[in-house]
């Protein structure tokens, strides 16, 4: 039974999204229950399912009982079970947090949203798990077809800003792809386990090397890294409240997963192919993604735009740490990831709940809101630090165990590109406080009414989650370096 | 050089391929049309799938049918079928999300009456 499990965790959501249409479609405030409950099954499967992995390691599932070159094949290794769990228990706030706000937000389309937040999460579930390259691709495909629609769902503005993204990540899509092919014309397999034994011997091919390089712009494009960042901000800024916190906690980062699996699984990421140092070239893009991505984010007077620009530099620390080649550069831009994931959905809560219950947008408007709303600044407060990375928050200790391994390895401008983009976040968070505290802008005078319980819980838990992260960092990072790290390193 | 240039005369599909890739890609960074960006859209996929499937061909092969079931299977006596199969998912695919870009482009069009990226951009300011 427990070898099922991976297959549960994604059947569970599809056949969920499936059925759906069908089930809700006279009683439309069926829902928001199904979807929580889903979604709260799921995180109980992905914690045995994490249970199972640490006890008897990584499970192998082959579908249909074909053997592994020929057939599909899942991992579920230590990696893989971690991120799961967090993904799913973010999925289930971000569901619970749109129960008040879904109905004005989207225009009526409840059904809609929920069916494709569950497929949306199903397709992240085979992207974790996928074995296989062309696999990993139709599940990044599922999932941005699913985001397209999400960001679209409400129209209005948000349209033409997801137009625009289904572009780019076809582009992405279609560059992945173009790699995979690449590399399978080369090696005769598309299994990543068969693949790295006939690696070895192809180093010095180019069209091994090419074929890497297209994956990396494909799935740079699909996480948001700097130069291909285009899509990112005007999506999330404009996509309906709801939305914007499962996209931001869930689509970038599962993507950057699969680079992961793809230069640690598929390739050993320490080789050089072609003359071409794969790990210095991912070094120096997060370099550059790390440090633009928060200028830009200092730039921005709309909230919800300043925190997807933090995101995508965020996503260049990530990639400096996994870039390091060493084992705790790895765990800690993995365990950065899932504080990233959090802290993405925290900080879309707040402001969605800022503009739904103050009518808040730009950082002029929160001057107005000042020390009216407790709710609001103090998980700000939280969220705040641990963006910034300030003890006893899990960003400060992911951004510490990065900046240990680029020591370790002696990337100095690693470390200092850390260390300029957190100065960079503290700048654009202090933007943001000196308006929220200034008393000189004109008081608020809408009266805002009673906060809806699904708003304290859901800020409170990601601000509780960011403390606890940290206050828990030691476990966790020992269970990434004993369970998650892959096997070059 | 022209060593270079014989070696790419000898392989057509790969010619083919980028030909049409930068077509498409082309299409798509200079029309504002968003339907012909989507067009474009289109175009890159189908290349990267042409790609794929000329991948298989082999020269003196037939269908991935087996001739007997007797004697042992000859690889290079037969057409390798797994990219055709990648393809079909992959043409399955590419219509679901030109399916999204046209619904997409219907919605935009009642919202703002146009399908030109300037003019839309104008009524956004």
């Amino acid at each position: 039974m427990s070898h099922q499990l991976p297959a549960i965790l994604f059947l569970l959501p599809l056949f969920a999204a499936i059925s759906m249409p069908v089930v809700c479609l006279k009683h439309r405030h069926w829902s928001h229950p199904i979807a929580v409950a889903i979604l709260a099954a799921m995180v109980l499967v992905s914690i045995l399912n994490l249970q199972n992995v640490i006890h008897h390691g990584e499970v192998r599932y082959v579908f249909s009982g074909w053997t592994v070159p020929l057939g599909i094949e899942w991992v579920a290794d230590g990696l893989a079970s971690v991120i799961i769990v967090l993904l799913n228990a973010v999925c289930l706030l971000c569901v619970v947090f749109t129960g008040p706000t879904s109905p004005k937000d989207l225009g009526g389309r409840i059904v809609h949203y929920y069916t494709l937040i569950l497929l949306l999460v199903s397709s992240t579930t085979g992207i974790v798990f996928a074995g296989d390259l062309f696999n990993l691709f139709v599940f990044l495909e599922v999932a941005a077809i699913s985001s397209y629609a999400l960001i679209g769902v409400a129209g209005g503005r948000a349209l033409f800003a997801a137009f625009r993204y289904l572009i780019l990540g076809t582009l992405g899509a279609s560059l992945y792809l173009l790699g995979v092919s690449y590399l399978y014309a080369v090696t005769g397999t598309l299994n990543m386990s068969d693949m790295v034994d006939k690696l070895p011997l192809l180093l010095n091919s180019k069209a091994v090397l090419g074929g890497l390089l297209f994956m990396f712009i494909g799935l740079g494009i699909k996480m948001a890294l700097v130069p291909f960042h285009s899509w990112l901000p005007e999506a999330y800024t404009y996509a309906p409240d709801s939305i914007s916190p499962i996209l931001a906690s869930l689509v970038t980062k599962v993507a950057l997963l699969a680079w992961v699996r793809i230069i640690y699984w598929v390739f050993n990421a320490s080789s050089i192919i072609n003359d071409v140092p794969i790990l210095l070239l991912v070094e120096v893009v997060g370099t550059l993604a790390a440090v633009i991505g928060a200028s830009l984010a200092l730039a921005q007077r709309n909230i919800k735009m300043m925190f997807a620009y933090g995101g995508i530099s965020h996503i260049g620390i990530i990639l400096i740490g996994i870039s390091q080649g060493n084992p705790t550069g790895f765990a800690g831009g993995v365990f950065y990831l899932l504080n990233d994931s959090v802290m993405q959905a925290g900080l879309f809560f707040l402001a969605g709940m800022a503009f739904y219950q103050y009518g808040v947008r730009t950082i002029d408007d929160m001057g107005r809101v000042g020390k009216q709303a407790p709710w609001l600044t103090g998980s700000l407060i939280v969220m705040a630090l641990g963006m910034i990375g300030l003890p006893p928050t899990g960003g400060f200790f992911g951004k510490w165990y990065i900046i240990l391994g680029a020591l370790e390895a002696g990337n100095y401008v690693s470390v200092a590109a850390v260390l300029l983009s957190t100065l960079l976040t503290l700048a654009y968070f202090v933007r943001l406080f000196e308006a929220i505290f200034s008393q000189t802008s004109t008081r608020l005078d809408v009266q805002s009414g009673e906060i809806p319980l699904s708003f304290k819980l859901t800020l409170g838990v990601t601000s509780a989650a960011i403390m606890i992260l940290g206050l828990f960092s030691s476990p966790i990072i020992q269970l990434l370096l004993s369970q998650a790290l892959p096997p070059t390193l | 050089m022209a060593d270079a240039l014989l070696a790419v005369l000898q392989r057509p599909n790969f010619l083919t391929f980028v030909i049409i890739f930068l077509w498409g890609f082309y299409i798509m960074v200079t029309r504002y049309n968003l339907v012909k960006k989507l067009i474009g859209m289109y175009l890159v996929q189908t290349s990267v799938i042409f790609f794929l499937v000329s991948i298989s061909a082999k020269k003196g092969a037939t269908l991935p049918v087996l001739l007997s079931t007797t004697e042992p299977v000859q690889a290079a006596s037969y057409a390798n079928p797994l990219p055709h199969v990648l393809t079909l998912t992959a043409i399955v695919v590419g219509v679901a999300t030109t399916g999204v870009g046209l619904a997409l482009c219907g919605a935009i069009y009642r919202k703002y009456g146009s399908l030109d990226e300037q003019e839309i951009l104008e009524k956004l300011e």
